[in-house]
Order: structure tokens, then C-alpha cells, then sequence
């Protein structure tokens, strides 16, 4: 019969590389009506980057997401970045166009203050205006004054700047360093129906509550946990390269390496938990990899509450969850009393 | 009748763009698209403060629509196809390779070995990867010469002809075989352990002695491969000024060109690498696979060289995850408060280093889970076998351990008496916890993220 169980998972990652320096330099035009264009050498891999990169420079120029024109991935156009790895591209390359954009602001600020008659410090941008702080008023639109920087004061609004995350090197004796510079937590909690028939497992529902520091951009937040949740869901249940004895793969092909379908996804319900990190950009961290690290350990652990059996290998296989629960009852069997006086029962 | 006429034209256009025809596989002659596509700009892109909006991503339209250009939808004049041969077999000797035949084919242009190539070895922190072997092979998915030709077909054809004569070594499987003094070295005369990481706090002696009971246990994980929908692809091409463009697939442009560079020894300046959008990374991406063999059969041919693996080659020929066995031994108090962990894993790093270092060091620093705990060993080994290269993978490391110390962390549970949940939340971390490497953290939320969790999950009702 099927056995319902439920498993929690907590987790622990950390963003950029251990230790080893990951820099991203990148490059902030606002053009002459307002609008900007951002270069990053990081590369959009589907995880909506880019988008997120944009919105975090639009914000630091007080313009819309819209406005801003990302290019990237090119050697000859776009500077220095460590790329699309470790879970990086929200909080360095990210920290990396924040400061970027603060520097063309910086240049726009102090052109529009003799225009606005204060100092550039008193400034801020919002609404694609640049304004007096507390005393919106007396403001500019931002275009005005990028037109008035370049065509009057001849000091185009450009600014480039770089990132890497502050590191101490880890003791080669003890491991004792500060290898990372921030790191997210993340909790999962899986539910379950297993066949005690046939070991069949079928994940029913996932809850995810992952810190990202600011979320930047939710809903590309919540597409990550739901594409990491699936990839976890393969290493839990289904994915496996197997080799034969003289180190060839036996499955190669999608015919035989078994993925995660539409099919095998469970209900996922998705939670951002507030938080927010001083270093990173607006107070974001990173999402990418942590989505798919809690997964698997929550469906092991709620197929262990579903039929008491402990898989200690994955991927768990209907054969191998099947074995396990038969070692699981044959183990009761001996500590059970009855069991034993069954047992003992003859001799006396 | 002006909006009825734009649905027209749009109706057709999605028309067109699902037509399956060659049309669209032939970019010379795409069919013509009204351009622009009629955008819509939803509100939330256009609103002010930017951060926090749930705004879409400017790609997402032309990924509907069909319109992306990933590398294989890319053509240029002249182009040819390249396809790499696979050795096949796990470890060997090459006695000698013979392209004879192949080059005699009509359609191949160039045939390409190891020891073409200018520096034969890469890798992002030991360089320990042939382009394509050329005096031995260390794992089956290994590259031994490449072929391009007029067709993808004749390219595959071709890799038949070529001959290459193999003296078999016994391969090494298993990374705790492998460790031992007397198996196979799979990079003579180096051991096979290749790195190693210690972390230590505390004193666990001290902390097992110390504690109430004591629970082992030893847990494994597999090999998987990232799958991305797009392979790995690239293009290769040069200009009469001798400067080399390459479209790939890459995740990581900067450090690639510098590997381009090294192997092809070309100053970095003249090397020109485009990234288009990638369909799919997750870590598998993240250094230099064909982009050589590209270039150097382009230079050989004077015309551009497209490589795309094929399906079986992402398996076989690209990075994967690190199969680990962990050993976990942990003391706790009666309460279920941790007072010492132990932590070896054990990593099969495949042919090839290629990422497992970081690999390494996050699994080791991640090993004990986000637990307050003042007693902690950890110690990580990476083997070298012959068998598929592990690299980079979504989680370096950390869904491994993260399983092993979530099962530990129940069967605790369980054995003591106390809910999942409580176990968890008596021995999380919170803000200004100290790391297993000593690191005051910040911006801690783990017991947010459990109470939050079981909130929604609903834990407590759940229960019966």
C-alpha cells in the first residue's frame, strides 16, 4: 500500500569562489535622453541574469528596468568577469554594476547641481528625475541633464567599476579562514507517497523558503527554486550514469538515463524569506545553485518517515527503496519481543 | 480594422515561425519576419524603484517566439562540420593513429591529432587535459582526433576510417581502490589523490568523550550529468589579419579565451570570443571543450568550423557531478545539541581535476551542515579514475553533503526521540554564528527559513 511521509531539509551555501579571487568588472552609458547601457563580460546561461543585472543598474540611476539596454558576453566589448558560476552574477557582478552605475550618477549629480543650485550630495535620483532630496520639487529629468553633461559640460556619464568578493585564505592546517564572503540558507520540506509494494516513490509537494538576501527580481527567484527543485528531484529518484566493468557508460542517452518530466513534478510552493545582506547590491545575495542543494535530502528523509527504511545511497531507485524497507521490517522482526519469543519459542 | 490587421499578421507570423520545414534550420534563407515584432512592454518594466519588480526578462519573447539564436542556428559562408572521435576505451597507450583514409574521403578537408595542437593541456586550476589525446587516453569519452568536413555526415564517416592502434592499461574504477599505494596511477607518475583539504575546530576527542551517544554513518551519491538542453557548440573562424573569432557555448568568456589563447599559444588579443544565449549551464559550461579543435581545423581549412556534441558525447565527453561517499560520525547530548562532528568524503574526480578543487573545498567547508557545533573535523580527498571527468555542478559539492548530513541529522532524530524540526532548530545557526573555518557570519536566517518552511508546509498539523 502507499505510505505517505514528509521530510525537512535546512541548508547552508555560500556565493563566489572559495577563496580564489572571482571578479567582475562592468561598464555604465547613460545615453542623452535618460536611457542607459550597461556591458557585462557575464553570459545569460536562461537564469535571467541579465534582467536582474539591468534592474539592479536602473535602480542605482533611479530609472526603470526598461530603460536600461544590457550587452553582454562579448571579449571585445564587455570587460573582465569570472562568468556565470558559484551562484555569483547577483552579488558580484551585481555589487560590480551598482558601483558602475553610482559613478555615471555621480557625473550627472554634479552637472545638475549648479543647475539645480545645490550640492551634488544633496541629490538623488528617482523616477527617472534627478531631484533635491526631501524637496522633490526642484528636480531634472535625467535625460536633461545626461544632454547638459555631454553637449554643454562635455563630461559624457560613464562609469566603470569592479567587484570581487573579500576573502582570507584558509589555514593550510586547521581549514580556519573566511574562504567566502556571504552565504545563503534555505529550507525544504518534502512530501511523499511510497508503495511499500514496490518501493515506488512519487513526490507530492515541496515547500521551499530559500534566503536570497533582497530578492531582486521574485519571480525569477521563484524560477530558479522550481528548476533547481526538479534537478534535485533527479538526483534523488532517478539520475544515475552507470558504467560497466572496463569504464564505459552503459546509458549515455536520454532513453535510458531517466530525467525528471513535467510529469514527475510535484506541487511546489515557493517562499522568499525576507532578508538582506549590507555587502551585496541593495541587499541581495544570489539564488542559483542552493535551490537544488536541499532537494534530495528532503525526499530521503520523507521517504525514511514514510516506511522507516534509510536509503543511504542515491539515487533511491524503487529497487534499492524496496530493499531497504524489507532490511527495515526483517531488523523490527528480530526487536520486536514477540518476534523474539516466536523464535525462542521451540527450544524451551 | 487596424487591431484586426496587426492580430492578422501576428497570427501569421507565429505561423511561419512554427513551420518545422528546413526554411528555418537554413539561416540564408530565414523566412521574412515584419520587424519589429510588435513589443509589449508590461507595466511592471516600466515602473520606478526597478529593484523588487517581478519585471520579465527581455529574452523571454524571442525564446517564445522561437527567435533566439543559440550557436547551431548560426551559418556562415563556406562553413564545414567538425565531429571529434571517442577513444572508447578507459585507459591505453596510443601506439599510433592513422588518418589516411579519412583524409582520402571526398567532402573531409582536414583531419586533426593531439600533436597538432600547440599546447596540448588545459584545465582551471591543474592543466591537466589534453585537447585531444595524443600519447594516452585517461577515461572511454576521450577525444583522439577530430574531422571536418562539407557534412556532419561525412564528418561522422569519416571518424570510421580512422585507425588507431591501442595498448590496453588497467583502468581504475573505484576512488577508494585508486587510493591505495599499489593500484594504477591514472597520471604516472602523480598519485592518484591529487588534492586534499583538512578543516578543524575544536576537539572532537574531547566532544565525542563528552557526549551522551554517538551515531555513524556512511551515505553515497552517484554520478549525474547537467543535461542542458543546448550541447556544447562552437564555431571557429579566423581573418586575413590572423585574429580568431570563436561563437561557444561557453558560460565563462574571459577565463576561456585565456585557455583558447594558451593551448592555441595566441596572444590574448587576438583571440575574439561571442557568447550567444546559453541554453543551459548549470556548471557544465564553464571551461574550454572544442573551441580548439574549432580553430585549429579552421586555420588548416581557411573556412569556419561548427562543432556541436551530440547527445551521447554530452554525456560521455563532458563534465559531471562528483559521485562522494561520506563518513559521518556524530556525539550529541541528550537533548540532541551536537558536541562533535567528524567528516571524511571521499570524491571521485574522474580523468581530470577540472573544477573539483572548489568541488573539494565547498563540499569540506559545507560537510558539517549550518549547525552551531564546537568540535569539528572535516577532511576531503579528491581521486583521480578512469572514468567520466566530474567538474563544476550546480551546488559544487553541497547537495551531496547536504544529503548525507540532513539523513544523519533524522536518524539522530529518530534514535533520540525529538522532531525533525526541534533537532534542527536547537542547533542552527543564527546571525553572528561561527563557521566550522571560523567565520563570524551574517545575515543568518536558517531558523527563519525552517520556522517559515514548516509554517507554510504546515508541520506541526501535519503530525498526528
Amino acid at each position: 500500500m502507499k505510505r505517505r511521509g514528509r521530510g525537512i531539509a535546512c541548508m547552508w551555501y555560500p556565493i563566489g569562489f572559495t577563496v580564489a579571487a572571482n571578479p567582475s568588472a562592468a561598464t555604465v552609458k547613460v545615453n542623452e535622453d535618460g536611457t542607459a547601457t550597461l556591458l557585462t563580460g557575464t553570459v545569460e546561461t536562461g537564469q535571467g541574469s541579465l534582467t536582474v543585472l539591468g534592474q539592479i543598474a536602473a535602480e542605482e540611476l533611479g530609472i526603470a528596468t526598461e530603460d536600461v539596454h544590457v550587452v553582454s558576453a562579448d571579449t571585445d566589448v564587455t570587460p573582465m568577469d569570472t562568468g556565470a558560476i558559484a551562484s555569483r552574477t547577483t552579488y558580484v557582478t551585481g555589487n560590480a554594476t551598482r558601483l558602475a552605475a553610482e559613478k555615471a550618477k555621480a557625473i550627472l549629480f554634479n552637472v545638475a547641481a549648479p543647475m539645480l543650485g545645490v550640492r551634488p550630495d544633496q541629490l538623488e535620483a528617482r523616477d527617472r528625475k534627478i531631484q533635491v532630496k526631501r524637496f522633490p520639487q526642484r528636480q531634472l529629468p535625467i535625460g536633461q541633464v545626461a544632454q547638459h553633461a555631454l553637449f554643454v559640460k562635455g563630461e559624457p556619464p560613464i562609469g566603470s567599476a569592479s567587484f570581487n568578493p573579500p576573502t582570507v585564505a584558509m589555514d593550510p592546517e586547521t581549514g580556519q579562514g573566511l574562504p567566502f564572503a556571504t552565504y545563503v540558507y534555505a529550507t525544504q520540506i518534502a512530501e511523499v507517497d511510497v508503495d511499500d509494494e514496490t518501493g515506488e516513490v512519487e513526490v507530492l509537494r515541496i515547500v521551499a523558503s530559500h534566503d536570497c538576501g533582497t530578492a531582486i527580481n521574485p519571480m525569477l527567484v521563484e524560477g530558479q527554486i522550481e528548476g533547481g527543485i526538479s534537478m534535485g528531484i533527479g538526483l534523488a529518484l532517478q539520475e544515475e550514469i552507470l558504467f560497466d566493468d572496463k569504464g564505459r557508460q552503459i546509458n549515455p542517452n536520454l532513453t535510458n538515463y531517466i530525467m525528471p518530466t513535467s510529469l514527475d513534478m510535484p506541487e511546489i510552493e515557493v517562499d522568499i524569506v525576507p532578508s538582506y545582506d549590507p555587502t551585496g547590491p541593495f541587499g541581495a545575495k544570489g539564488v542559483g545553485e542552493p535551490t537544488s542543494v536541499p532537494t534530495a535530502a528532503a525526499i530521503l528523509n520523507a521517504i525514511h518517515d514514510a516506511v522507516g527504511a534509510r536509503v543511504h545511497s542515491l539515487p533511491a531507485t524503487a529497487e534499492k527503496v524496496l530493499a531497504a524497507i524489507k532490511a527495515a521490517r526483517a531488523q523490527d522482526g528480530k526487536q520486536l519481543p514477540g518476534a523474539q519469543r516466536a523464535i525462542a519459542g521451540p527450544s524451551n | 480594422m487596424n487591431d484586426k490587421l496587426r492580430v492578422a499578421e501576428k497570427e501569421l507570423t507565429q505561423e511561419m515561425l512554427r513551420d518545422p520545414g528546413e526554411a528555418l534550420r537554413a539561416p540564408a534563407v530565414t523566412p521574412s519576419v515584419p520587424y519589429p515584432i510588435e513589443t509589449l512592454v508590461p507595466e511592471v518594466r516600466q515602473q520606478t524603484p526597478a529593484v523588487g519588480q517581478r519585471a520579465t526578462r527581455p529574452d523571454g519573447r524571442l525564446h517564445g517566439l522561437g527567435q533566439t539564436k543559440y550557436i547551431d542556428d548560426l551559418a556562415f559562408p563556406g562553413m564545414l562540420h567538425a565531429k571529434i572521435k571517442r577513444a572508447g576505451i578507459a585507459s591505453a597507450l596510443i601506439r599510433s593513429i592513422d588518418t589516411s583514409a579519412a583524409e582520402a574521403m571526398p567532402g573531409v578537408m582536414a583531419v586533426l591529432t593531439g600533436r597538432e595542437i600547440p599546447v596540448n593541456s588545459f584545465g582551471p586550476s591543474l592543466q591537466d587535459q589534453p585537447v585531444l589525446c595524443d600519447e594516452r587516453v585517461f577515461h572511454a569519452g576521450d577525444g583522439v582526433a577530430a574531422v571536418a568536413a562539407v557534412t556532419e555526415d561525412i564528418a561522422l564517416e569519416a571518424l570510421e576510417k580512422i585507425k588507431i592502434q591501442y595498448e590496453p592499461l588497467t583502468p581504475v574504477l573505484d576512488p577508494l581502490e585508486a587510493m591505495r599505494d599499489d593500484a594504477p596511477k591514472v597520471h604516472p607518475p602523480a598519485s592518484n589523490i591529487y588534492s586534499h583539504k583538512i578543516i578543524k575546530k575544536g576537539d572532537v576527542a574531547q566532544g565525542f568523550a563528552d557526549s551522551y551517544r554517538i551515531f555513524e554513518g556512511r551515505f553515497r551519491t552517484q554520478m549525474v550529468e547537467h543535461v542542458p538542453l543546448e550541447p556544447h557548440a562552437s564555431i571557429g573562424m579566423w581573418d586575413s589579419n590572423g585574429r580568431l573569432t570563436v561563437y561557444s557555448s561557453l558560460g565563462r568568456i574571459t577565463l576561456g579565451r585565456t585557455d583558447i589563447a594558451r593551448t592555441l599559444q595566441l596572444p590574448i588579443n587576438r583571440v575574439h570570443i561571442v557568447a550567444t544565449i546559453v541554453g543551459g549551464n548549470f556548471g557544465g559550461k564553464n571551461e574550454i571543450t572544442q573551441e580548439p579543435v574549432v580553430a585549429l581545423l579552421a586555420k588548416k581549412t581557411g573556412r569556419p568550423v561548427k562543432a556541436v556534441y551530440s547527445r551521447g558525447e554530452e554525456f560521455t565527453s563532458s563534465t559531471t557531478r562528483h559521485p562522494i561517499i561520506m563518513d559521518y560520525k556524530t556525539g550529541v547530548a541528550r537533548d540532541g545539541k551536537i558536541l562533535a562532528r567528524q567528516v571524511k568524503l571521499y570524491l571521485d574526480g574522474g580523468a581530470y581535476c577540472s573544477w573539483s578543487e572548489t568541488t573539494l573545498g565547498k563540499a569540506c567547508i559545507l560537510s558539517p551542515g549550518p549547525y552551531n557545533i564546537e568540535n569539528v573535523e572535516a577532511e576531503a580527498f579528491v581521486i583521480y579514475t578512469n572514468k567520466t571527468v566530474t567538474g563544476a555542478m550546480r551546488g559544487f559539492g553541497a547537495p551531496q553533503v547536504c544529503f548525507a548530513y540532513e539523513s544523519h541529522m533524522d536518524d539522530i532524530a529518530k534514535a533520540l526521540g525529538i522532531d525533525p524540526l526541534e533537532i534542527r532548530l536547537r542547533n542552527a545557526f543564527s546571525e553572528g554564528a561561527i563557521s566550522p573555518t571560523g567565520q563570524v557570519l551574517h545575515s543568518v536566517v536558517v531558523r527563519e527559513s525552517l520556522e517559515r518552511a514548516a509554517e507554510r508546509f504546515g508541520w506541526q498539523e501535519s503530525r498526528s
